[in-house]
């Protein structure tokens, strides 16, 4: 970066918000196109009742939630590169941040979309908020499903606020080049802003603040989730193991989603000089840690399982990768434990191929991981009378397609419409212009 | 009475700074001087380290968000007191720290986020004409001057275009 100058960050920049692409108007159609599938398969859900969602006693949860904490996991990485790396003053997150922040919003609101889906009577969703009924009556704030609302919620606003005021400098910024009528919403959106020292030496205090606010949820939004779990006394669910092992997970997860996203964005937009290779090694490094834990949790799991000497514990454990959802459990064990071990290999950490192909398999083996935990609990609990196989519906399966369609279609359009990187950060990495350099930098 | 004002334009970060601190020696007031990214070396230089009052905001939203959390959890339980089996309290604070420690957290964004948005004096149009220079977000520095009396407008183009501002706009008007 040490090249480039104010002038040239803000016009690389913005430059994409100008001049779309036939690629990217594919890629948008596409990602439409699935969230068309997933509305087909909603309405249809709406006419007929959830018995069309493949619900069979005792297994009453299933893709809905799967997909809801694979999306609430995805959410993570982009708080903690937004948030704890500007703590940690990691300079590498510099690049890839905003994209990761916009990733957390579009990923928590598509997860908001599954607790509605999952409830059937999407009318009566209200009654998810904390207020008394009719009889005065308030929700049970000792349960575990009452903490999730409070956590997503706050994770979505608290996020939300977050990317919002991050993003005020950069709207002003594109205020400032753009003509016509888009030049008012950037300007209305901007507030005003015109970065002078009195709003930057607020901004920057602020900034600190909601960096440290954002911080402790990282580690909470995903433990409270595992909680959603935990907290039942079903086997293979009830163990303090889970929210460690759901927070790895969930920055696993995260991390191979930002380079999915990303190696195309750098590719769609010329971005070389921004989203380095540099910037994805590190992204991989962080999915190796990560990954290093959750495989330590896999095998911890089975040993408490063994350890308690409980036989539905160890049964469902024993279950798991000999039963019926033995598939789920090796698709899981290969895409997550063994697979991202390449990135071991410095070569595959720098193959922008091998990254892609790599981070794919972990959103797979990821999403799988859920599945594993849900299905294969419920459908194998206490009773062998009440044992089943429980698989997925066709419109089960065709909403959780569609939950692709709506992020990838959110994150288009705002890549369309919004600077993916952050300008002002940018800038504060690149050498600042001065009267001492030979020529005019600026 | 009229004011004058006076703008000056840098294309280098360095002689922004010798104006600033230019000006400083010359008893000027505090000048507005906008960057298009935030420079901590502009910060010291116009407030000498003295801490953003944000930080206020963030506590007491901080401290608001766990009375609520404590309220609403233990005041909703006592409001319907059942009896639970096996001697567990009716106000069990284990459950509730979950509770709590989210409207800590919410209730403090939001509370820096007023705070921001109040000390900024956001959303506003009300910002002299001056500042609203596009180079300003890009990759120029502004010095923006107001308020000045002739002389002191004189006296501070001479200090700018000596500091070796790329442009020094005079301006004023008569009220």
């Amino acid at each position: 970066m040490s090249n480039l100058t104010y002038g040239q960050v803000t016009k690389d920049v913005i430059r994409p918000l100008f001049t779309p692409t036939k690629m990217y108007f594919i890629t948008l159609a596409v990602s439409v196109s699935a969230l068309m599938v997933g509305a087909y398969c909603w309405a249809i859900q709406l006419m007929n009742g959830l018995g069309v969602a493949g619900y069979e006693p005792p297994v009453m949860w299933g893709v809905y939630i799967t997909t809801f904490v694979f999306w609430v996991g995805i959410g993570h990485a982009g708080t903690l590169i937004s948030a704890v790396l500007f703590l940690f003053r990691a300079r590498w997150r510099t690049g890839v941040y905003r994209a990761s922040e916009a990733m957390t919003i579009f990923a928590v609101m598509t997860a908001g979309l599954f607790p509605i889906l999952h409830a059937g009577r999407c009318w009566y969703a209200y009654w998810l908020f904390p207020y008394p009924n009719q009889r005065e009556l308030w929700p049970n704030f000792k349960s575990p499903l009452v903490w999730d609302v409070f956590a997503i919620s706050t994770y979505l606003t608290v996020s939300a606020i977050f990317f919002y005021i991050g993003l005020i400098p950069d709207i002003a910024s594109v205020r400032d080049k753009i003509k016509g009528t888009g030049k008012k919403v950037y300007a209305a959106l901007a507030l005003g802003w015109r970065g002078t020292d009195n709003q930057w030496r607020h901004y920057m205090a602020a900034y600190g603040f909601f960096a440290a606010l954002a911080t402790p949820l990282v580690v909470s939004v995903h433990s409270i989730v595992s909680w959603d779990f935990a907290m039942a006394s079903t086997p293979g669910w009830h163990s303090t193991i889970f929210p460690p092992y759901f927070v790895a997970g969930a920055i696993f997860s995260g991390c191979a989603m930002v380079l999915t996203l990303l190696i195309p964005m750098r590719i769609l937009f010329k971005w070389e000089d921004y989203l380095t290779i540099w910037h994805f090694e590190r992204l991989a490094q962080l999915c190796l840690v990560t990954g290093g834990i959750l495989t330590y949790a896999y095998a911890t799991e089975y040993y408490i399982a063994w350890y308690s000497d409980n036989p539905y514990e160890w049964g469902t454990f024993i279950y798991r990768p000999t039963g019926d959802y033995a598939w789920v459990f090796w698709i899981m064990v290969t895409c997550n434990c063994i697979i991202p071990l390449a990135w071991w290999s410095k070569r595959m950490r720098t193959s922008l191929k091998w990254l892609f192909i790599i981070s794919i398999f972990v959103n797979i083996g990821m999403w799988f991981e859920r599945f594993n935990i849900i299905a294969s609990s419920l459908a194998h609990m206490f009773d062998p009378g009440a044992w089943v196989y429980y698989l997925p519906s066709k419109i089960e399966m065709g909403i959780m397609f569609g939950s692709f369609g709506w992020f990838f279609t959110l994150f288009l359009l705002f890549v369309k419409v919004m600077p993916m990187v952050a300008i002002a950060e940018i800038k504060e990495g690149v050498r600042p212009p001065l009267s001492t350099d030979e020529g005019d930098a600026a | 009475m009229s004011t004058s004002n006076v703008k000056g334009v840098f294309a280098h970060l360095d002689l922004l700074m010798t104006a600033i601190d230019r000006l400083d020696r010359a008893g000027f007031e505090k000048p507005v001087v906008t960057t298009p990214l935030p420079r901590h070396d502009v910060e010291e230089a116009l407030y000498h380290g003295k801490p953003s009052p944000v930080r206020w905001w963030t506590l007491a939203g901080a401290l608001t968000g766990l009375t609520v959390g404590i309220t609403l959890t233990s005041f909703t339980a006592m409001d319907w007191p059942m009896t639970i089996p096996g001697g567990k309290p009716l106000v069990a604070i284990p459950p509730y720290v979950t509770i709590m420690f989210e409207c800590t957290i919410l209730l403090g964004a939001l509370f820096t986020t007023l705070g921001l948005l109040f000390h900024c004096r956001l959303p506003t149009t009300g910002l002299p004409e001056e500042l609203k220079d596009p180079r300003f977000s890009d990759d120029h520095f502004g010095l923006f001057l107001a308020g000045l009396t002739k002389e002191k407008q004189s006296e501070a183009q001479e200090i700018l275009t000596t500091a070796g501002a790329l442009e020094v706009v005079p301006g004023g008007r008569s009220e």
